[in-house]
């Protein structure tokens, strides 16, 4: 019961980006991908939601190939929450959150659906925008959108880019609740591509870090962070501190100041 | 408690919206645009130099559906609207129709509102295609033959094919796309000028007057292929709807995720829409711009879902070229503008203002 992804290799032309990258998210678990950039995080996310194909490797979630799956129902299991970034074409939050249901409806969506819309707007605190235009929103509603979009696609997987990089503190943090939170009314399992190694040691049950395509550390973000490995991975001296609070990561030079 | 408390402001924001606001205004627009559609129509086969009553068209068309006696004062009335007028103003619907729903798809696939489907240079090769015909014939196969229709079809075709090959097996981006029309555009106008530098003089005219664009020497012919390819298009387009909004505002990437097959939509939807302009340049010439304002005026309308965006792009299409041909023909009367210059007039400062009054988030 479990999302697995086995050996799965992928490069742009002769640059080769994962080489060979497995990992085992436990159903319900929330799982941080980890890495500097170039490291791969997203194009793994990008590869579990079929939007990019790996040259060799498997995918599968409750030991069903989602690689080998229709598109239509490979969506109705995984969704995915890009970075947001501006639309050519004026469209309400609704209608927005709407596009969520396009692996489940025909060419009209019922009233079941548009339940589901309105819930999922709700959840992410979007309630009072319902017809607002999504350009009239902040960075941080619009990203919140594009969860809501994800929610009422009603996937049993949700892997998220960098969700929170172009967002404030308390959005951020927002994010990550509201994520956490669907993993563990709902057992949804979550994969999210983070930067923030500090939120994702406080949010997450699993921290993995790519580097260079390949997976250097796996485990629960207490045992998985190691100063040497980390100070390697990202060429800068780092300390990793386990108290009562957690596990905390911060730069040495930070430190010395 | 007193009779004159007002109510409790929060309760404005935080009350649920009404159910579904948005959406139940659009199937009534819909309605309202075909009927104004179809009123538009009628009356623009009233105008013109011919004096001839919304009455007398109703008269005609009844005749010439159902049967009947033709009284001998009505005969050239009758041969006014039905062979003249009617076929001139359906052709002009029909081809305005097909030029806006091209527009639409070509927008929504490529994600962007200032494109059309002669961004891709297929416009400028079939006007090609059609100089080539008229010069190779002598000038004697006029803009109404067969042998240029095919010959402004087979270019356009095969020019879109090649650039769509292209498109596909360098996985281009749609800015590649539009940058590579461009220069097919340059390349096919110059070969039509170099082609109008050797012909003479009666070639030439017969040349010029098939760029211009027009729907001057309609036939119930041309009304019945351009038309049956507008009608044909706007359910198959439909159908593919869903598919295309998720393409249109959530991106390739999302829309993929969304479970849509969007390199299959996408080749299959730029064919149906290179067809239909194709289809109409052979037949009209070319007219531009509305395949670009049709759809600009129907998102103003209806909004930019394009479950309604097509159906009411078709009308938009569709009316404002019976419009523009309509002043074409009435304001230097008995001169006849065509309608291609007249719809130009029309739409480069809707063009223009469309590109000044572009929302900054979409840069």
């Amino acid at each position: 019961m479990s999302l697995d992804v086995a050996s799965v290799r992928f490069g742009y032309r002769r640059t080769p980006v994962l080489e060979g990258v497995d990992l085992r998210v436990a159903e319900g678990g929330f799982c941080a991908l980890l890495g500097p950039n170039g490291s791969g995080k997203s194009t793994l996310t990008k590869i579990i939601a079929r939007v990019l194909t790996p040259a060799a490797g498997s995918v599968s979630f409750h030991g069903r190939d989602l690689l080998a799956a229709p598109r239509r129902e490979h969506a109705r299991v995984v969704a995915y929450v890009p970075q947001s970034g501006p639309a050519p074409f004026e469209q309400t939050v609704r209608e927005a959150v709407l596009l969520g249901r396009t692996p489940h409806i025909g060419l009209r969506p019922t009233r079941r659906d548009r339940d589901i819309v309105a819930a999922a707007i709700d959840r992410l605190g979007l309630g009072a925008l319902g017809d607002r235009p999504m350009s009239q929103l902040s960075g941080g509603q619009a990203q919140r959108v594009l969860i809501a979009r994800a929610l009422a696609q009603e996937p049993r997987v949700l892997l998220l880019d960098e969700p929170t990089s172009a967002l404030d503190l308390r959005y951020q943090i927002e994010t990550l609740q509201i994520v956490r939170s669907v993993t563990r009314e709902e057992g949804v399992t979550a994969l999210i591509a983070i930067h923030d190694l500090n939120h994702a040691a406080h949010f997450c049950d699993q921290a993995v870090l790519l580097d260079g395509g390949r997976v250097v550390a796996d485990g629960p973000p207490a045992e998985a962070f190691d100063a040497a490995v980390l100070s390697r991975v990202y060429g800068l001296d780092v300390r990793v501190t386990r108290g009562e609070q957690g596990v905390e990561v911060r730069p040495s030079a930070l430190e010395a100041a | 408690m007193t009779l004159t408390q007002t109510p409790p402001r929060e309760a404005a924001p935080d009350a649920p919206p009404p159910a579904r606001p948005a959406w139940r205004g659009r199937p009534a627009v819909l309605w309202a645009g075909t009927v104004l559609a179809v009123l538009v129509t009628g009356w623009c086969v009233t105008a013109g130099t011919a004096d001839a009553g919304p009455a007398d068209v109703w008269q005609a068309v009844r005749l010439a559906v159902f049967g009947g006696v033709l009284r001998e004062d009505f005969a050239q009335t009758y041969s006014i609207i039905i062979n003249l007028r009617l076929p001139r103003v359906l052709l002009a619907f029909a081809a305005g129709a097909a030029l806006s729903l091209a527009g639409v798809v070509m927008q929504g696939l490529l994600r962007n509102p200032l494109v059309s489907p002669f961004t891709l240079g297929v416009s400028p090769a079939a006007a090609f295609g059609a100089a080539l015909a008229i010069l190779l014939t002598g000038g004697s196969a006029g803009s109404g033959s067969w042998l240029v229709i095919g010959s402004a079809l087979g270019t356009a075709l095969a020019v879109s094919a090649v650039v769509l090959g292209l498109a596909s097996a360098k996985a281009m981006s749609a800015a590649t796309l539009l940058l590579l029309g461009i220069a097919l555009t340059q390349l096919f106008e110059a070969m039509t000028a170099a082609l109008q530098f050797v012909a003479d003089e009666n070639t030439l005219q017969a040349i010029v007057r098939w760029t211009f664009g027009s729907v001057n020497d309609a036939g119930w012919q041309d009304v019945t292929v351009v038309g049956a390819f507008a009608l044909a298009a706007l359910p198959l387009l439909l159908w593919y709807s869903r598919d295309l909004n998720a393409i249109a505002f959530a991106g390739d990437d999302a829309a993929k995720s969304l479970g849509v097959n969007v390199t299959a939509v996408r080749v299959g939807l730029i064919v149906v829409s290179v067809v239909l302009a194709a289809v109409v340049v052979s037949f009209c010439g070319v007219i531009g711009f509305v395949g670009l304002v049709g759809p600009h005026i129907a998102r103003l309308a209806i909004g930019a879902d394009h479950r309604y965006l097509l159906p009411f792009s078709f009308l938009t299409g569709g009316l404002l070229l019976v419009i523009a041909d309509t002043v074409g023909r009435t304001v230097l009367a008995p001169s006849v503008i065509p309608v291609g210059i007249v719809v130009a007039f029309i739409g480069a400062p809707v063009f223009i203002n469309l590109i000044l009054t572009r929302r900054g988030a979409a840069q």
